[in-house]
């Protein structure tokens, strides 16, 4: 017997047919839809925000808004695309109301550095650390930094589409991005260079 | 080859940033055909762009990879409904198994641990209900509990959410206690009965039990050894009931004997009986004839009151118009609109009286001591600035607190107001609390934890149902502001917030019943956040 397609296997007409559905009120096609992309929106809600409860209640959040905005869904566009933009809206809504000093994670243009970063330690660097590492070091960036570099390449968003979630500059993505990069790297340096001065102290 | 104008000053290479742009295909066609054109002749170059689009894939694989299984929690889609099965359910299961674990276990505990000698309860009067006249509430004590109970199996399940996520595994959990109703408890065995319509337990009959009934006219002529439990349309006891009568009904005729309490919740009552001990009732309207007898005292929150028989022990009701042709043994205790005491009436102790007039008092009634009157101003007074100036202050102290708390604690401040748009968890949660943590503190006071945890949580809670004002404020003035970042945008926001509720709460009948709706909504919210941060410290801490 074939194996029926989830919704994210979907083709467009497929995909066309199951919101129509969903639209009309089917509660069978809304669930299908939601068990094809709930996992990658949990995902990413789990990259964006620093909690995975708070991740739990996005997830849950989202997609209630998935169905009460479904109708302004513009279906010329990848369904995808919109869905990560529901997320990214509502996971950036969500860090906006809690932070309070915004002036803290701005002027970061004078202060990249501009020179090469030396290739050698960056290949070391990529090397002596896990995608685990990766992510958690991702958890400790300032939540702008973070969310840059989710919406950049989790939700592969354009630099418009991200300047315009986060509420900047489209000139400023590319910097946003170069500085998350930036203490994400110092993040993950950090961790190594403790890691190491620990074991030369013999404490591991 | 051509020096690349884009990229550090003073440097013949291209900084990091242009190799990053270049790689993201964000620059230019002029500008992408430099960089190409310098890397292709320039080693160091060359490298960055290598080092730059390894790190783009090595951060791109950590960040899409699969590590985490979706939570149990969102294996369902979401769907709003107006009323979750899943927690009515857990509400009535709650109840019924709370019920029987009261009767069943705890009320035998206890009164085992009263006849030795080990009870708090005359602590708890001290402390709570100080002097003879609230004696009374020894008999509200019980049905309290019962409520207690009833709230704590609710909380519990609200706490255990998150390992039973969905509310059906909550409604299934709480119906195993529920059904522990059916199951045979030794020595306080229950007969069940469902009238078809009507119920009649005939003349001459006994039940040797508690007897619980459902029906529509339920009259009880024979006898019934034990509590009388009974929903219904309307009830008629003309035979006995030896234990208590709880009835849930329009109409309840007690024209026989009671050897307990008679605890009523119901549209009418009429007492012409005798009652051996208390009688409490939540009804509109309330007789008590000549041929009644309450053995104890009278709780009554009604809106008529009419009481020609005697009453051994205290008179404590809130009642719109109370009338006294009888005799009342102990102190009388009346808030209400109107009250008569007539010629017949005795009472043998203090009267206190609090009302918009002076009760009318007949030439030959007896009473022990003068009436204490309290004179209740009925409105405001609008017209004197005094009354402004004092809203102007309570905003002010409602925004200094809200300016404190988001000093001190500034995530759970905008948490808090975040959780207000969850407006009917957020409500149904703060009723909850609202009735139960009071309820929850009596019974830590008297048998679980003790006095000093009872009165600190006591503490935290009033403090708690004031701070609600300041989360639904600030939600409201984020609604007319939107969300400005900064903390002048979050200060404004309260500021107006506040107001807007001060204003609405000065508005008659409006007023009032938006406090209450404030409470409920804001302590629910507040609840939602401490209850979130404590999920995620277990789960970080378990981690």
């Amino acid at each position: 017997m074939e194996r029926r397609k989830t919704a994210g296997e979907m083709n467009s007409t497929e995909l066309a047919e199951l919101l129509s559905r969903v639209r009309a009120g089917d509660s069978d096609a809304w669930g299908e839809l939601y068990r094809g992309y709930a996992p990658a929106i949990f995902r990413f809600c789990r990259r964006a925000l620093p909690s995975r409860e708070d991740a739990e209640d996005a997830t849950n959040e989202v997609f209630m808004k998935v169905r009460q905005k479904l109708g302004t869904y513009d279906s010329s566009r990848p369904f995808t695309a919109w869905l990560y933009k529901v997320a990214s809206n509502h996971c950036w809504d969500m860090l906006r109301r809690r932070r309070i000093r915004q002036d803290l994670e701005t002027g970061d243009v004078e202060t990249l550095p501009l020179e090469h970063p030396d290739p050698g330690q960056l290949e070391r660097l990529q090397e002596e650390h896990t995608s685990k590492e990766v992510r958690a070091g991702l958890d400790k960036l300032p939540d702008r930094a973070r969310m840059a570099l989710v919406l950049r390449y989790f939700g592969d968003m354009s630099y418009d589409e991200i300047a315009e979630t986060l509420g900047v500059r489209r000139a400023f993505v590319g910097v946003l991005l170069l500085r998350a990069r930036h203490q994400l790297r110092e993040i993950l340096q950090g961790g190594a260079e403790s890691a190491r001065e620990a074991t030369a102290g013999g404490k591991l | 080859m051509s020096e690349p104008d884009i990229g550090h000053a003073g440097s013949s290479h291209f900084d990091e940033m242009t190799g990053l742009l270049y790689l993201e295909q964000q620059l230019d066609d002029m500008h992408s055909k430099i960089v190409a054109e310098h890397s292709a002749g320039c080693p160091a170059c060359r490298e960055l762009l290598r080092v730059l689009k390894n790190e783009t894939v090595w951060l791109r694989d950590a960040i899409v990879a699969d590590d985490e299984s979706i939570p149990a929690r969102l294996v369902g889609a979401p769907v709003r409904t107006m009323a979750p099965w899943g927690w009515l359910a857990t509400l009535g299961f709650g109840a019924a198994g709370a019920y029987t674990l009261w009767s069943g276990v705890i009320q035998p505990w206890v009164t085992q641990a009263s006849n030795i000698g080990i009870t708090q309860g005359n602590l708890m009067t001290m402390l709570f209900f100080s002097g003879a006249f609230w004696n009374g509430w020894s008999d509200v004590g019980t049905a309290v509990k019962f409520l207690a109970m009833i709230t704590l199996g609710v909380v519990a399940a609200w706490a255990l959410r998150r390992y039973f996520r969905r509310q059906a595994g909550t409604a299934a959990v709480m119906g195993m206690l529920g059904l522990a109703i059916l199951a045979p408890v030794p020595a306080h065995a229950a007969e069940t009965v469902h009238g078809n319509p009507s119920y009649t337990l005939p003349q001459g009959q006994e039940i040797k039990t508690d007897l619980f009934v459902a029906g529509d006219h339920v009259l009880i002529d024979g006898t019934v050894d034990g509590d009388l439990v009974v929903w219904a349309h309307e009830v008629e006891v003309n035979g006995q009931v030896r234990g208590d009568i709880i009835a849930f009904t329009q109409e309840l005729r007690m024209n026989g004997t009671v050897g307990g309490n008679v605890r009523a919740f119901a549209e009418s009552m009429v007492l012409s009986g005798p009652v051996g001990r208390n009688v409490m009732g939540f009804v509109r309207s309330v007789e008590v004839d000549e041929k009644s007898t309450i053995g104890g005292s009278a709780t009554l929150f009604s809106r008529d009151v009419q009481l020609n028989g005697p009453i051994k022990g205290d008179l404590l009701a809130m009642a719109g118009t109370m009338e006294v042709d009888g005799t009342i043994g102990g102190n009388v205790k009346v808030r209400g609109e109107d009250m008569r005491i007539g010629s017949t009436a005795q009472v043998g102790g203090r009267t206190q009286f609090e009302g918009p007039k002076q009760p009318e008092i007949a030439a030959g009634a007896r009473l022990a001591s003068p009436v204490e009157m309290i004179m209740r101003k009925a409105t405001p007074t609008y017209s004197t600035w005094t009354y402004y100036w004092h809203q102007i202050l309570r905003w002010g102290a409602a925004f200094l607190l809200g300016l404190v708390l988001f000093l001190l604690a500034p995530a759970i401040f905008l948490d808090a107001s975040n959780a207000a748009n969850k407006v009917g968890l957020a409500m149904g949660i703060g009723l909850l609390f609202l009735v139960g943590i009071p309820v929850a503190v009596i019974i830590a006071c008297v048998t679980i934890v003790g006095l000093g945890v009872g009165i600190t949580t006591f503490l935290i809670y009033l403090v708690a149902v004031y701070m609600s004002q300041v989360f639904v404020g600030e939600w409201l003035g984020e609604k007319l502001l939107g969300v400005g970042v900064g903390i002048g945008p979050v200060l404004a926001r309260l500021a107006l917030g506040l107001a807007i509720l001060r204003v609405i709460r000065v508005i008659p009948f409006l007023g009032p019943l938006s406090m209450w709706v404030v409470i409920v909504w804001g302590l629910g919210a507040y609840v939602l956040t401490l209850h979130k941060r404590m999920r995620h410290q277990v789960a970080t801490a378990s981690a």
